[in-house]
């Protein structure tokens, strides 16, 4: 339904927009801890007044499914903290998924100013009348569903069928993920190989279910359901709002237990609510909303005047040479000087201005945890720590999936069924630890479960049988290398349901996502007692400091946060293995290479120092001709022609003018890293 | 650095919009006198600073700062089957700029001629084999007086689905 909104009422309309928006964001944490603590009168209050906020808003506006919505959710919370009802799983199950109605009609109006027909949340409406009045919502959909017989659907497909309508309103691929994250013991593996052959195959469920099952499997609502996948697709590039789920939870949702009511005394909470409302005003005068494009450009304008003003610093530092004790020339120095210092100041402000807290990707995990844990019945509290640690946006935009695959997996493969947990001796409820903190000029965002912890024998077993490593090799490797494999492309993804108990849902996406940024990724993990992995962040994309090399008249740039150490080139330190050479550092023995044969660049003299970089656990020492020392350097892409060129990640400017590369020793190592796999 | 502008996009709109005539950038590789539609020519330029990208392509000479951007520079005659005998290394190259599906791309060129008015009737389509020059980069070509113009189809050789085909 399109909303007709006059001029007079848009600004209105934006400040609604973003109001609800941070109610319903706080709503679901909120509701979580609500869970957890039912009889927490402050809270219910607190959930009452957001949802009468909403309501007044929408009603002022006149977004009637909106206002329809947020008045039984209302409602609900009125007699909750009236006791006149009780907090049950099976409350909260509806009540988030009028949260979730309510968030995608917020996008909705966000992104094309239209809002749900009435039509299209009847069913919920009517769940949410049931609970209010504290009857058991009616029957699920999905019964009926499955009831119908598999009429025209071939053979071959029949089993998978059946799963398929257990899921209605879902695609293939989402079907997949849910099964995946069932129980081990109530995984089908047949079925998950089905659907990810058809997947792979490019095939949809149009392809798959007859007419008259499909159109049911997406009610009437199919068209709607496509424009939702394209939202939710667009969503996960961009990845800031959380993703519209409503409608398959609501059908999903399985509901079936009494809803019993138990009085206690209430508590007046009205000075509180006072207090809140004052802060909240003097908050808003203090903040202004910035478009995130204003402040690319500013930040890219900023980048200009880095690299110009080392140019004029290196110009300067010519003219001191050429005219020395020239009176001009000093004062000329000291204005420069100050210049430098002023622009530094200035990159940094501006880098803060796009720095974020965490907080706003942490906070979507309380939620996803809750969620899973339910999902595959375990037990598990979910602690956060760090959460106002402030990180480069465009980074905490992409770090969201890859922390949320993490969290599934901690879920799914990490933490054990309660029984186990007890059997073994551990609390019955799992921990999950999802925490960020600085350090040195990087943030650490990790992850940490109390499961069962990765099977370092098994993970080698398995990247054999997987054609990854030989066995020679896997007897070489130590346990540290060994669970790196599971980040390596091909050693998850396809046998989810097999046996091993380490992780591996799509590791290497994680390990992708964190390079491309370059960060680095580490795991630790002791069987039995848990996993922890550690995702290590710089703290902004756009600058950052390199060690210039040269060789052969040219001049690379290599991040220094991948450099270890430098030292001078020594003959005698060298040692050839094979074919390939390496250099002995200390107690280590490191594999060598120059970066000329790296880049396959002619050599034009002896290599004068060596440069240890570190690439995942490993040292790896690259020799080089030429040493220029560090400079910061403002990152430029090389364009589409040349994005995929290995061990280059971009240009930089110099301050001569001059075109340098900055080497990716990532992927220039990984480029390699088939011939050397039991060598390093 | 000579950097050297040819007329504004706006005004051949104008010159456009009172005649069927087209304004051509036109350069040699070798011999051949080669042309593309203005409206891909960003500039002209001269550069000796281009620093070579290893493992790049082998028509990628390297990359030039254009006022603050990083630009690709290639060369053309091995992809449009020309001998290709230069020595680029430390040359001061002749380099036309242009706008391309994969962005601004230099191309690098012999000698700059000029530019040239065409009538849009007068364009031939290219001969099989005729000239020397592979005819899926080619839109047409034109006999001039002395010599025989070909012109470039600047989308054809720079764009996403060619570069998608070659990693596969």
């Amino acid at each position: 339904m399109k909303v007709n909104l006059p001029d007079d009422m848009r600004e209105i309309f934006e400040e609604f927009l973003v109001e609800a928006d941070e109610i319903l964001e706080e709503l679901q944490n909120d509701l979580v801890e609500l869970e957890q603590n039912p009889e927490d009168k402050e809270l219910l209050n607190k959930i009452f007044r957001g949802m009468h906020t909403l309501k007044g808003g929408a009603g002022f506006l006149g977004l009637t499914s909106i206002v329809e919505l947020a008045h039984r959710v209302e409602d609900i919370f009125n007699k909750l903290r009236n006791d006149e009802l009780k907090v049950t799983p099976e409350l909260m199950d509806v009540v988030f998924a009028a949260v979730d109605k309510l968030t995608e009609a917020i996008n909705m109006l966000k992104e094309n100013e239209e809002i749900p027909d009435l039509d299209e949340i009847k069913d919920l409406l009517e769940k949410l009348d049931a609970i209010k009045e504290g009857r058991l919502p009616g029957e699920s959909s999905s019964n009926e569903q499955s009831q119908s017989g598999p009429s025209q659907i071939p053979e071959e497909y029949k089993d998978v069928v059946e799963w398929i309508l257990k899921y209605p309103g879902k695609t293939l691929e989402e079907i997949l993920d849910e099964l995946i994250l069932l129980p081990p013991e109530e995984r089908p593996t047949e079925i998950i190989e089905k659907l990810d052959k058809l997947i792979s195959e490019g095939k949809d469920l149009k392809d798959i279910l007859p007419p008259d099952l499909y159109a049911k499997h997406f009610g009437k609502k199919e068209e709607k359901k496509e424009e939702q996948k394209v939202e939710e697709k667009k969503e996960q590039t961009s990845a800031s709002t959380p993703a519209p789920q409503a409608a398959s939870q609501t059908t999903t949702t399985a509901l079936a237990s009494k809803t019993t009511t138990a009085p206690t005394s209430t508590t007046s909470t009205a000075p509180a609510k006072k207090k809140e409302e004052k802060k909240k005003e003097k908050k808003e005068a203090e903040v202004i909303r910035i478009d995130v494009e204003r402040v690319e450009t500013l930040m890219n304008l900023v980048g200009e005047l880095v690299l110009d003003r080392n140019r004029i610093v290196k110009l300067v530092s010519e003219l001191e040479k050429e005219f020395r004790d020239h009176e001009i020339i000093e004062q000329l120095s000291e204005t420069v000087t100050s210049m430098d210092r002023t622009v530094s100041d200035l990159q940094v402000a501006v880098m803060k201005l796009r720095m974020q807290p965490v907080k706003r990707v942490f906070s979507k995990f309380p939620r996803i945890v809750r969620d899973l844990a339910r999902k595959l019945g375990k037990k598990v509290q979910l602690i956060i720590e760090g959460e106002d640690t402030e990180i480069d946006r465009s980074i905490l935009e992409k770090i969201e999936e890859p922390l949320i695959h993490l969290v599934r997996n901690a879920l799914d493969h990490g933490i054990e069924p309660p029984e186990e947990r007890v059997k073994k001796g551990k609390p019955e409820v799992g921990t999950i630890r999802l925490f960020a903190y600085h350090e040195g000029d990087h943030i650490v965002i990790g992850i940490c479960d109390d499961g069962r912890g990765i099977d370092v024998e098994k993970v080698k077993e398995k990247a054999i049988r997987k054609g990854l490593i030989t066995p020679e090799q896997a007897a070489q490797m130590s346990d540290k290398e060994a669970l790196e494999l599971i980040f390596m492309p091909g050693f998850s993804t396809k046998d989810q349901a097999s046996e091993i108990s380490g992780r591996g849902v799509g590791m290497d996406v994680v390990m992708t996502t964190v390079h491309s940024f370059r960060g680095t990724v580490e795991i630790e993990s002791e069987p039995g007692k848990g996993t922890c992995i550690y995702m290590k962040l710089p703290l902004t994309v756009a600058i950052i400091r390199t060690l210039m090399v040269g060789i052969n008249k040219s001049i690379f740039a290599i991040p220094l946060h991948s450099v270890v150490e430098i030292v001078q080139y020594d003959p005698k330190a060298i040692k050839g293995v094979g074919k390939f050479k390496s250099f002995m550092l200390r107690e280590d023995v490191l594999p060598l290479f120059t970066l000329n044969e790296l880049f396959e660049v002619p050599d034009s003299k002896d290599k004068e120092y060596i440069i240890v970089v570190r690439v995942g656990e490993r040292n790896i020492a690259i020799a080089v001709e030429d040493l220029f020392g560090e400079e910061e350097i403002v990152i430029k892409p090389l364009g589409e022609l040349l994005k995929d060129i290995p061990g280059i990640a971009g240009a930089t400017i110099t301050g001569d003018g001059k075109v340098v590369l900055i080497v990716d020793v990532n992927s220039l190592v990984n480029d390699i890293k088939h011939k050397l796999i039991g060598v390093m | 650095m000579g950097e050297m502008h040819v007329v504004g996009v706006k005004e051949l709109e104008k010159m456009q919009a009172v005649s069927d005539e087209i304004q051509v950038v036109a350069f040699r590789l070798n011999d051949e006198l080669i042309g593309t539609h203005i409206e891909k020519v960003v500039e002209i330029t001269k550069n000796k600073d281009i620093t070579p990208v290893p493992k790049a392509p082998k028509f990628v000479i390297g990359v030039m700062n254009l006022r603050g951007k990083i630009v690709p520079v290639v060369t053309l005659k091995e992809k449009l089957g020309l001998k290709d005998t230069s020595d680029y290394e430390g040359k001061e190259l002749r380099i036309v700029i242009v706008d391309t599906d994969l962005g601004e791309i230099g191309i690098v060129v012999d000698e700059i001629v000029g530019a040239l008015r065409i009538n849009k009737e007068d364009i031939q389509p290219p001969p099989l084999n005729a000239i020397g020059i592979d005819t899926a980069y080619i839109k047409g070509v034109v006999q001039l007086d002395t010599d025989l113009l070909v012109l470039l189809d600047i989308d054809a050789i720079f764009n996403k689905e060619e570069e998608d085909k070659k990693k596969k």
